[in-house]
């Protein structure tokens, strides 16, 4: 995962491998998930790998991010907190636009973020 | 039914013809991209090492065995036939011939197509499949720089080193033969192989490597990249590269052997 994260930076910005991953590795600790640093894919467990996919394009040059149905990206989320407090966490200096359908909206309830309907 | 024989001839000589100038403009890409020290970002080198690792250090091994055996008794034979055709004069010459200018580029290539190239058709085609690539196309990461390239420089610094590897334990190990079939000492073996040797062979071999190192990861790449999305397409597309990947070999082959007939 390391690695994978890592890789934007190196592609984008042509960080040394070295710098890149000790920012990924810094990324995952600031949401206690250091111990997914040397694992594959297959050995993450659906919100790891969200984690992972968020780091990476808060990582990117883009100026905003956009998640599409996170409660089925993610299995067993009851409420929209869990995300957005990594996203607290994660200190994301970028716009977060979570696009959902209105089926959905019950788990935003007492959320902290706008909603738009 | 004439027309349809007529129309079905243009369509397969369109389609071949269309494919053939697809994959010259990917290679043209390759090799601009080859050049560009802009792609040689860190991301891209750290593959390039674990390539040449996996490519170059790991076959080391089974290689060395491989010459070894293949030199006493390939040259042995040489050796045996220059003799019955009274050739003793020319042995250092067909040795060197034989071994550096044809052999072992060749040999070297085939067992690189056979353990490298089809595990990157099939990694390749898998990544298609997964729609991985699409994934690091939207991460505007280049695929070329850095999934291709470093792939095809491995390849083009495996198929070199381990030709040369190769030559010089055939070489070697041929000694033995010569020393227990001819009573021939070292020295005179050693004096034999130097005064037949030229800088053409050389070039030869080293020209001739790249080009088959170039293919042999170029093809399969490019193979895998063909493949459709369904998981029946793996095999059929490391089928299809796997083809494409000795007739092109072959044809470097043939080229190199008319250029040096010239």
């Amino acid at each position: 995962m390391l690695e994978n994260i890592a890789l934007i930076r190196e592609v984008h910005k042509h960080l040394p491998t070295k710098e890149a991953q000790a920012e990924a590795r810094e990324s995952l600790r600031k949401i206690d998930l250091e111990n997914i640093s040397l694992n594959r894919l297959n050995q993450c467990n659906s919100y790891e790998i969200f984690c992972v996919c968020l780091i990476r394009a808060l990582m990117t040059k883009e100026a905003d991010v956009i998640i599409v149905t996170p409660f089925h990206l993610i299995d067993n989320l009851r409420e929209i907190q869990t995300i957005v407090s990594v996203i607290e966490k994660l200190e994301v200096q970028k716009n977060i636009l979570i696009l959902d359908t209105i089926s959905n909206e019950t788990h935003y309830k007492d959320s902290s973020c706008n909603i738009v309907k | 039914m004439v027309l349809r024989f007529v129309e079905g001839i243009g369509d397969k000589t369109i389609t071949t013809i269309s494919s053939f100038y697809e994959a010259l403009k990917f290679t043209f890409i390759c090799l601009i991209h080859m050049h560009n020290p802009a792609s040689y970002n860190p991301a891209m080198r750290m593959v390039l090492t674990k390539q040449i690792y996996f490519t170059t250090v790991q076959i080391i091994p089974l290689f060395s065995i491989m010459a070894v055996l293949f030199g006493s008794v390939i040259i042995g034979v040489v050796i045996v036939l220059a003799t019955q055709y009274s050739l003793q004069d020319q042995i250092g010459s067909i040795i060197i011939t034989f071994v550096i200018d044809e052999f072992s580029p060749f040999f070297t290539a085939l067992l690189i197509s056979l353990r490298s190239g089809t595990a990157v058709n099939t990694e390749i085609a898998v990544m298609n499949v997964n729609k991985e690539l699409n994934t690091l196309r939207e991460y505007n990461i280049d695929l070329i720089d850095y999934l291709f390239l470093p792939r095809i420089i491995s390849g083009m610094i495996s198929v070199v080193s381990l030709s040369i590897l190769f030559a010089f334990i055939m070489l070697s190990s041929g000694y033995l033969f010569t020393l227990f079939y001819m009573n021939m000492d070292f020295h005179t073996y050693k004096h034999l192989l130097i005064s037949a040797i030229e800088i053409n062979d050389l070039v030869v071999m080293l020209v001739k490597s790249m080009a088959f190192g170039f293919v042999t990861m170029l093809i399969p790449i490019y193979s895998g990249l063909k493949a459709t999305s369904a998981y029946t397409a793996i095999p059929i597309s490391v089928l299809n590269g796997m083809v494409k990947l000795f007739i092109a070999l072959f044809f470097i082959e043939v080229l190199s052997l008319l250029f040096q007939s010239l």
